[in-house]
This record gives C-alpha cells, structure tokens and sequence, in this order.
C-alpha cells in the first residue's frame, strides 16, 4: 500500500515530465501536465486520509517516509500545482497569441513546471535528510529557467541572483546536515542510517547538543534562503517579480512551504535533542524580523508583482514566529497558514498576470479603473488584498488570530505587540495601492479584455476556498492538521 | 593498515589540506579568470586525493566512488565548461575587485584563525585522539568562507561560481573530516546537483554576455526598489 503511494506521488511528475520531453503539441504538453498534476493532487489526497488513519508510512529505514506533516504539506504543494496547471494553459496560450512565447519556449515551461513539482515531492517525501537536501537544490535548478523565461535583461538579472544566493545558502545547509550526521554518527547504530529522519528522532536525546545547534544555525540560514527568511530573502522580490505569474504563485505557494516544511524537520529535531528555548528563540527573532523588513518595501512599492513577493516574505515570517511560539493553538495557527497562504498567494499572482494581460503593466501606477476595464478580475484583487492582509471573513484572519491569541496566552506580549504592528502597517500599504489600482478612471487607450473562463473560475473557486476557511475549519482539514501537530510536538 | 602506514596517510593528507588552503589564497590573490580556473581544477585534484587516502586509510570504501567523481567533474569537466565560456565570451579575461588583493589576503588571514577555533568548539573533547582527517575540518570551514568572501568581493560572473564552488568543495572536505563521507547515492546526488548548477549558470553566462555586453555583475544592477 504504502508502496504504491510512494509509486504515484514521485512517478506521476517523473511521467509527465518524461512525456513532456516527447512530445512538442501544445494541446497534448497541456493534457500531460493538467492529467499528472490532477492525478498526483488526488495521489497526495490519499496519502492524507493513509497518514490520518494508519500513522507515519514507512517509518523503518527506508529511503522514503510520511508522516502527518509531510502528507499535509503535500496535499498544499499538489493543490497549487493543479490550480497552477489549469490557469497555466490559458495563460500561454493568450502568450503565444500575443507572440511573447514561441513554440521551444512553451515546451520548456511544461516540461519544467513538472520537473519542479517532481523535486518538490522529493523533498517531501524523503527519510534522508541528505536526498531531502539534494531534493531543495534541484527546486532551485528546475525553476532557473521559469524565472529566466522571458528572456529580459531584468530576468536573466533576477535568474542569476536566484541560482547564486540559494545554491550559496543551500551549500550552508548542506554543512548543517553534515554537523547533524556527525553528532548522530556515534548514537545510530547503523552508520548508513544516521541521516534517516526515523533513526534521528529515536535517538534526539543522545545526539551531541553543542554540535546540533551549531548545525541548526547553518541549517536555518539555508533553508531560510529557500524560504525567504530575511536577511536571506533578496532574491525573491528579482524572482517572484520576473517569473511568469503562474510560476510566481507556484513558488509562494508550494516552494515556499516545501523550503518551510525543511525547516520544520529541524525544528523538531533540534527541539526533542536540545529542548529549552534555543530554536523557538531563532525563530520569534527572524520571523519577526522578516516580517518587519517587509514593511518599508511594501508601503514604497511601484510593482504589483514584487509587492506580493513582500507580502510572502512577511508571511514566511508570520509562519515561522508562529512556530517559535511552541504552543499547541499557536502550531496550529502555523499550520493553517500554510494552507491560507497557499491560497491567498496563489488568488492574489493570478489575479495580477489577469491586470497585467489588461493593461501591459506591472507597474502600479499604470493600473486605474480596474472595476471598470475587468471587472470580475479587479473584484477578485480587492477580495483577495483584504484575505492576504487578515481581514475577517477570509481563512488568513483566522490563522492569524490563533497566532496572536497564542503569543498572548504564552506571555510573549511584545513579540506579539509587534506582530500586530506590523500587519498593521503592511495592510495598510496593500489597501492604498490596490485601492487606486481598482477604483478610479482607466487611462485611455486601455483595451482591456479579462482572461477566459477556465482561469475566472479557477480563482472564484480559491476565493471561495478562503471564504469557507475563514468561517470553519471543515472537519477532515482539522483532522489532518491535527495529526501533521503530533509531528511538530515531536 | 598497521599503524606506520596510518601515520603517513595521516601525514599526506595534512600535506593536501594545506594545500588546498594554498590554492584557494592563490585564487583569491589571482588577477586572471584563466587562474581562477585552473586553481579550482588543482584544489578539487587535491580534494579527490583526500578522499582516495580515506578510502585507504581507513577502509571507507563507499568514499571511492565519491573520489573518483570529484575528480571527474570537479577537476576536469568543470573547469573545462567554464574555459569553454570565457573563451567563447570573448571577455577582457581580468577579474575587478571590490577590496584589492593585500586587504583581501590579511581577512582571509583571519577568516583561517576563525575557522579554527569553530572546528575546535565542533569536535571539543574528541579532538585529541581524532584521526587525521578530523584535523581538516579547520581548513573545510577556511574554504567556506574563502569562498563565501571571494563572492562578495569579486565581480565577475565566473568569479562567482568559482566562490560558490570553492565553498561546495569546503563543504565536501567537512563531510570527509568529520563524517568519512555522506552515504553513497547522497553524494552522487550532490554531485549531479553541482554539474547541472554549472550549467545552468554558465548558459546564463552567455545570456547575460548577450544582453549586457560584458560579463560583470555590476550590469545587473537593474532590479532595484
């Protein structure tokens, strides 16, 4: 059974990719894509109710394992990817009309947006915290040439900086899971196993405490690239703001949580072996301190994309801060930000690549009257700015509030008082720029022209996901949270 | 292996780790990208020969494969795509500095004490009676930050990925140190992931050597807030 699971979830992408290397037709490359995404979100659904009924798959010394927590994460990073394979059909095919993408150009993309869903279920999906390491380099390969896609000055330029900083912060990380091999080498019985995450939380208490934590700083610095924590986050403003918005959506919604989810592992790891307050405190500090970064940049920002790329870097913290709390309400906030977040970034980049099909911008100031020129897309910006930005009666509110109401209960009051000063400020920059992008007179000479069908009811359907989230947390959703959080307790 | 034999392992791969170290003060000393090149080549041959005394000092078989690799695409297929670039570029083959070569070596100077005393804090008690090869670990953490350092103050596309690649190598020469080698299919892994990484950049190299007219970094100052 379990065999079988593993069998789908890693061999759909690596099928759809294969396929896609054959065949150049651009209704077949859609159908392949479309079909294995579909298949491999199903897949991941079936993982989850496996996980949720039957505990941690695999968890003797295999090379692969899931747990609650790796299930969960999955079925978020499959979820996009189907959403991302829908609107992505539509997207290039108005691209290739409008001449922006050849015939070679749109083969790459679907062959890459399947490579890249394969290397993020390795990731996921990996016992080894090695291959799990080999898994989160080849992300940043598969999406080298998706960010570099149009081939501009600026995207080559961000393209670079993409591969460069997360290959450096990814190769420290590589040195933390050498420290955590060694503090473990003397503990495993089996050397080969040592790197095995089953073998690792059997023997937490034995491992070398010193070596460890040195070896979370490293760890946290690398994965924190891959997530973009800041100081490590400069790339993802180049990159979210480059790359087609489908692929943007896919790195905030999945990438980001597979790079989360890495640091997770550890966190636990580093929690069961030292205890106390080192790792929460790391993580309170550069949450908080990501969210604060993204402060200025989004009250001066002139473009939609790189704003929203801000938003993830705020958001990555808010997730992290969550897990620094350490109380069972304020993992469970975390959690479900993964799932809000997923959701909101993927509505919000989607939404922006249906403005600036409209009006040939990205620039901010160049986008008024949106109500008027698209109205069923400008209706989703504004709906999804107050989501993404807390508002009640949308999923990120209540995410948030459990963070919040957690950070009180467990005396961290200033971290907190932060925490909403913050949101605060972001809100209040994302209502002033939509706003104006949304109401007002269009320039002349606007021809506008929303997108097709398919893609408005693809983002009706996240919004309305958003909606049922922020009034109730359906049952099975909270039954599999709740199992991904005896992972996190360790 | 009786114990004699061990010493003089021991000894050769002393001798290669400073070498090593060596190289890459020469790389941060050098003026031509051409150097750049054939020091990284000459820094990997040295590392894949720590590995081949691994694999016979102390039996750690596994580590012959991840040898033979390092030799193979570190020191050769490696530096020759990368030769292949700058050639075809057609570039003014100079590297410009952001700190000139005197400042550079007195911090990389300190960066070495620095490593040190991490790698004593790391191994702690165990140092004593470790083997040989744990006493390399100073230099690994050296590299990395050798490496790390050569990134930020060169500004040259290649001299980048040399950085970054002095770093891996710094890193690889850890996991030798400490933990004879990661599991086998890890390292051939991690070796696939380096080539490809390679690639990738170099292919960007041509890119940006076409859409900027020159390969410095300092052209790709466009993304600003």
């Amino acid at each position: 059974m379990s065999a079988i699971l593993f069998a789908l979830l890693l061999g759909l992408p690596v099928t759809g990719t294969l396929l896609c290397a054959v065949f150049h037709t651009r209704r077949v490359l859609e159908t392949i894509t479309v079909i294995c995404a579909g298949l491999t979100f199903l897949s991941a659904l079936w993982l989850v109710t496996t996980v949720t009924q039957s505990g941690a798959l695999n968890p003797g010394q295999g090379w692969l394992y899931a747990d609650g927590l790796s299930a969960y994460v999955a079925a978020i990073v499959t979820g996009s990817a189907l959403v991302v394979a829908l609107y992505s059909t539509g997207y290039l095919r108005r691209q290739v009309r409008r001449r922006h993408v050849d015939g070679g150009q749109l083969w790459l993309y679907y062959l890459l947006l399947n490579a890249f869903l394969f290397t993020m279920m390795v990731v996921l999906l990996s016992n080894n915290l090695g291959v799990l390491w080999i898994g989160s380099e080849a992300t940043t390969l598969a999406t080298a040439f998706l960010v570099a896609f149009y081939e501009r000055e600026s995207s080559i330029e961000a393209a670079w900086k993409y591969v460069i900083i997360c290959s450096v912060g990814i190769a420290l990380a590589l040195f933390g899971i050498i420290l955590t091999y060694f503090s473990a080498l003397h503990v495993v019985p089996a050397s080969g196993n040592a790197l095995n995450w089953s073998s690792l939380m059997l023997v937490a208490g034995g491992l070398d405490p010193g070596v460890l934590k040195l070896a979370f700083i490293f760890v946290l610095v690398g994965f924190g690239t891959k997530a973009g924590l800041a100081p490590m986050h400069t790339w993802k403003p180049d990159a979210y703001g480059e790359a087609p918005a489908p692929i943007s959506a896919l790195m905030a919604a999945g990438l980001v949580n597979v790079a989360l989810y890495s640091l997770i592992r550890f966190y636990i790891l580093v929690n069961k072996a030292v205890g106390g307050s080192f790792a929460p405190t790391l993580f309170i500090i550069f949450g908080l301190v990501s969210m604060g970064v993204a402060v200025p940049f989004i009250l001066i920002q002139r473009d939609f994309k790189r704003l929203l790329a801000y938003s993830s870097v705020e958001h990555v913290g808010i997730i992290v801060f969550a897990l620094g709390l350490g109380t069972p309400l304020a993992y469970f906030g975390a959690l479900l930000h993964l799932l809000n977040n997923a959701i909101a970034k993927t509505l919000l980049f989607l939404t922006a690549s249906n403005v600036r099909m409209a009006y040939n911008s990205k620039i901010m100031r160049k986008v008024t009257g949106a109500i008027k020129v698209i109205p069923v897309s400008a209706t989703f910006l504004i709906a999804g700015v107050f989501a993404i930005t807390g508002w009640p009666p949308f999923g990120v509110f209540v995410s948030e509030f459990a963070i919040v109401s957690a950070g009180f209960a467990g005396g961290n009051v200033v971290p907190t008082v932060f925490f909403i000063g913050f949101i605060a400020a972001i809100f209040a920059g994302f209502i002033y720029y939509t706003s104006r992008m949304v109401f007002g007179e269009p320039h002349p000479g606007i021809k506008g022209g929303d997108a097709d069908t398919l893609s408005l009811l693809l983002l009706g359907l996240l919004l309305t996901a958003l909606l049922v989230l922020g009034v109730f947390v359906p049952p099975p959703l909270q039954q599999c949270i709740e199992t991904a959080l005896t992972v996190l307790k360790g | 292996m009786d114990p004699t034999n061990l010493q003089t392992v021991g000894l050769l791969i002393d001798i290669l780790a400073a070498a090593i170290l060596v190289t890459a003060f020469l790389v941060v000393s050098s003026r031509s990208l051409v150097f750049y090149i054939r020091l990284f080549a000459l820094q990997s041959f040295f590392l894949g020969a720590v590995a081949l005394l691994v694999v016979l000092g102390y039996g750690e078989t596994h580590i012959l494969i991840a040898a033979v690799l390092t030799i193979a695409i570190k020191a050769i297929a490696i530096p020759v795509v990368l030769s292949r670039v700058i050639e075809r570029i057609h570039v003014r083959k100079e590297v410009d500095f952001s700190i000139n070569i005197p400042a550079s070596l007195l911090l990389c100077g300190g960066m070495v004490i620095l490593a040190d005393s991490v790698a004593h804090s790391i191994l702690g008690a165990q140092r004593a009676d470790a083997p040989a090869v744990s006493r390399v670990l100073s230099v690994s953490i050296a590299m990395m930050l050798i490496g790390l350092f050569i990134m930020t103050t060169r500004k040259k596309a290649i001299t980048q990925i040399v950085g970054l690649l002095t770093m891996e190598n710094g890193v690889f020469l850890s996991g030798l140190s400490i933990t004879y080698g990661m599991p086998l299919i890890v390292e051939v892994g991690i070796f696939f992931d380096i080539l490809v990484a390679v690639l990738i950049l170099g292919v960007f190299i041509f890119r940006i050597n076409k859409t900027f007219e020159s390969i410095s970094i300092d052209s790709l100052r466009g993304l600003r807030e």
